[in-house]
């Protein structure tokens, strides 16, 4: 065959074409879309779990599609047949409701070589517990100059103005109010107590912020000096020079799980269920403990090390003992009538 | 004159009087992502119960059967009439020195108007918070001066709200004053202080009156994004204050009740509707003055 001008060109553009529309290669399934958070959690988990995930699977195409749970919610009720994404990441309240709309395929346990390795409360076969949130109480070490220990330092007469809290339309919000309801002889059937505490600390009130991402920006504005926080939110925020420190209180740190979950009716299961896998393994889990992303890891394999040891638990024993969850089932059901009381309640 | 006659007087072609197709690809694509969607939001609404399982009046029932929506509802619409007021009162003079000035002062005012529409709102919104935060330039002024003795709570307030609205929106109302403004005949303020008018007289019987067309655009303008304004509200306004566009999301994404939240949606799009009804009329009114 001779090389002409002719033959380049219609090459060249046949290559481009399919560049453009890769669509055009027969037998091309679409490639792996794993819906994760925005911000921090895109950035950890496209250098950690992503690079670890194709080094597994032979190079497997994978796109990152950063959102809210609820987001991811609404897109696969959306196109139930043909989801749009196929690994889902999910805070406790949208993970059962997910469940509870039949828009997750369970995780193949017997497949997967990390599962058995989770702490007993990750081994969630709807969908594994693939790391932990914990809130605890964060403040600025500059203004705020004893460490607080306790949820009822909040209270304290000299924080007047400067408390900040979020509504409850986000999770961090809803534990925060059961938690307090929980500590003053409520619990997540019984939220009275929690607003009856509210009403107390209105003096305090510097701020009620619309979401946990405005919260921590008022620390930077020294708008607020205390406030109930995200542990990893508040250790990206520390990194970045803000001055804001994490707490435990000595009645243990409020922790969810934050859970994968593989879509029904994906055309990529078993690639996704090798995602989650890696989003499991010790190796994936302890470079993700570390500096800069201090997720905290829910491998019982993974050696607590770094600020994640010094400030949340130095095993997993400890862990256990600390960490205190709530139940979401319950959470649930009474939400909306809790943020409709919120609504009409907390004025500042 | 002759000129233009002939330019009216084009030949015959193919398509006259077929111009409105050219106006088909928008109706299109208007019909296909804002009517259809608009239409699916009514049909939503009128859904009894949250899981959308039968129809019933009963979303509007909630909704007006409770005071505390009557409240969210009443101080949306009234936030939008102080943040107009206040952008009128402001812009207004802004405008007028523009027409007054020279061409270099010109490029320059229009420049200090319009940089805020480069800047994505998120960032004008942003720069609120910081100013009107606890550490915040306002607070750090007040303390310096000795005006205030503990820092002021500006942020997360109603007031702090309007502020920030009114600097946000401040383009809307001062572009269409400036073009009311450069099209008012000269000659007509030359007459009036020629008939013995001073000025302010001159300003309140012709110039105020002859630019009422560009006070009712820019107010509406002003009005429908102020009172729609998610993100300013949310940023500046903060949690606990709770107008129309957080009550729907609240409703939508955190609590998933969609018939309710489409319902208040309505009631909100049809309050502003009968407020921007309102300002057309003036409107026209005003037209109707000044013809006369």
């Amino acid at each position: 065959m001779t090389l002409n001008r002719r033959h380049i060109l219609a090459a060249s553009l046949t290559l481009g074409a399919m560049n453009l529309f890769p669509g055009l290669s027969w037998a091309q399934a679409r490639k792996l879309v794993f819906a994760t958070f925005t911000g921090s959690w895109e950035e950890a988990h496209r250098e950690v779990i992503v690079p670890h995930f194709r080094k597994a699977n032979g190079n497997a195409d994978i796109a990152l599609d950063p959102m809210l749970s609820v987001d991811m919610i609404a897109k696969v009720a959306a196109a139930k047949n043909n989801p749009p994404i196929d690994v889902m990441l999910m805070d406790p309240g949208p993970r059962l409701t997910l469940i509870d709309q039949g828009l997750t395929a369970p995780f193949p346990t017997d497949g997967s070589k990390n599962y058995k390795d989770l702490l007993p409360v990750a081994q969630l076969p709807e969908g594994p517990g693939i790391f932990f949130q914990a809130v605890g109480i964060t403040y600025n070490p500059e203004k705020v100059k004893t460490p607080p220990t306790s949820w009822d330092d909040l209270w304290k007469p000299e924080y007047k103005g400067r408390v900040g809290i979020t509504n409850m339309n986000s999770t961090l919000g809803t534990a925060f109010m059961v938690e307090l309801a929980k500590t003053r002889g409520g619990g997540e059937d019984n939220i009275d107590p929690a607003f009856a505490a509210l009403k107390e600390l209105q003096p305090n009130l510097g701020a009620v912020a619309p979401n946990p991402g405005a919260l921590a920006t008022l620390f930077q504005q020294g708008q607020i000096d205390i406030s109930p926080g995200n542990f990893n939110a508040i250790q990206i925020l520390r990194a970045r020079g803000v001055p804001v420190e994490f707490a435990k209180p000595k009645t243990g740190t409020i922790a969810f799980l934050t859970t994968a979950h593989i879509a029904k009716n994906t055309p990529n299961g078993p690639l996704a269920a090798a995602l989650i896998d890696s989003a499991m393994a010790p190796e994936v889990q302890t470079k993700l403990m570390q500096a800069p992303f201090f997720v905290i890891p829910t491998n019982s394999k993974v050696k607590m090390e770094g600020d994640i040891a010094r400030m949340i638990a130095k095993d997993q024993e400890e862990l256990k003992a600390s960490f205190v969850f709530h139940d979401w089932s319950i959470i649930n059901k009474n939400r909306a009538a809790w943020i409709e009381r919120f609504n009409k309640e907390i004025k500042v | 004159m002759v000129a233009s006659t002939a330019d009216t007087v084009a030949p015959a072609k193919p398509l006259a009087g077929l111009e409105w197709t050219l106006a088909l690809p928008l109706t299109a694509f208007f019909a296909v992502f804002f009517v259809t969607p608009l239409l699916l939001l009514v049909v939503v609404s009128l859904f009894a119960d949250s899981e959308m399982t039968r129809f019933g009046l009963d979303q509007y029932a909630k909704f007006f059967g409770d005071a505390f929506n009557w409240k969210v509802l009443g101080s949306t619409l009234f936030l939008g009439v102080k943040v107009t007021v206040l952008t009128l009162l402001f812009g207004y003079p802004l405008a007028w020195l523009y027409t007054r000035s020279g061409p270099r002062m010109q490029s320059a005012l229009i420049l200090v108007v319009i940089l805020p529409l480069l800047t994505s709102v998120v960032v004008r919104t942003f720069a609120w918070v910081v100013i009107l935060g606890r550490d915040g330039i306002v607070n750090n002024l007040l303390l310096t001066l000795g005006l205030a003795e503990t820092p002021l709570r500006l942020l997360y307030t109603e007031n702090g709200l309007v502020a920030a609205l009114v600097q946000v929106q401040m383009p809307l109302m001062v572009l269409p004053l400036i073009t009311t403004l450069t099209r008012l005949d000269p000659n007509l303020l030359d007459a009036s202080s020629a008939l013995g008018a001073g000025p302010w007289r001159t300003f309140f019987k012709v110039t105020l009156p002859l630019s009422l067309p560009g006070i009712v655009a820019g107010c509406l303008l002003t009005y429908a994004a102020s009172v729609t304004a998610f993100i300013t509200q949310s940023l500046v306004g903060g949690g606990q204050l709770l107008f129309m566009p957080q009550y729907i999301y609240q409703q939508t994404i955190t609590l998933h009740n969609w018939p309710f939240a489409a319902a208040i949606s309505m009631v909100f799009m049809v309050s502003v509707l009968g407020v921007v009804m309102l300002l057309n009329l003036l409107g026209r009114a005003s037209k109707g003055y000044i013809h006369a």
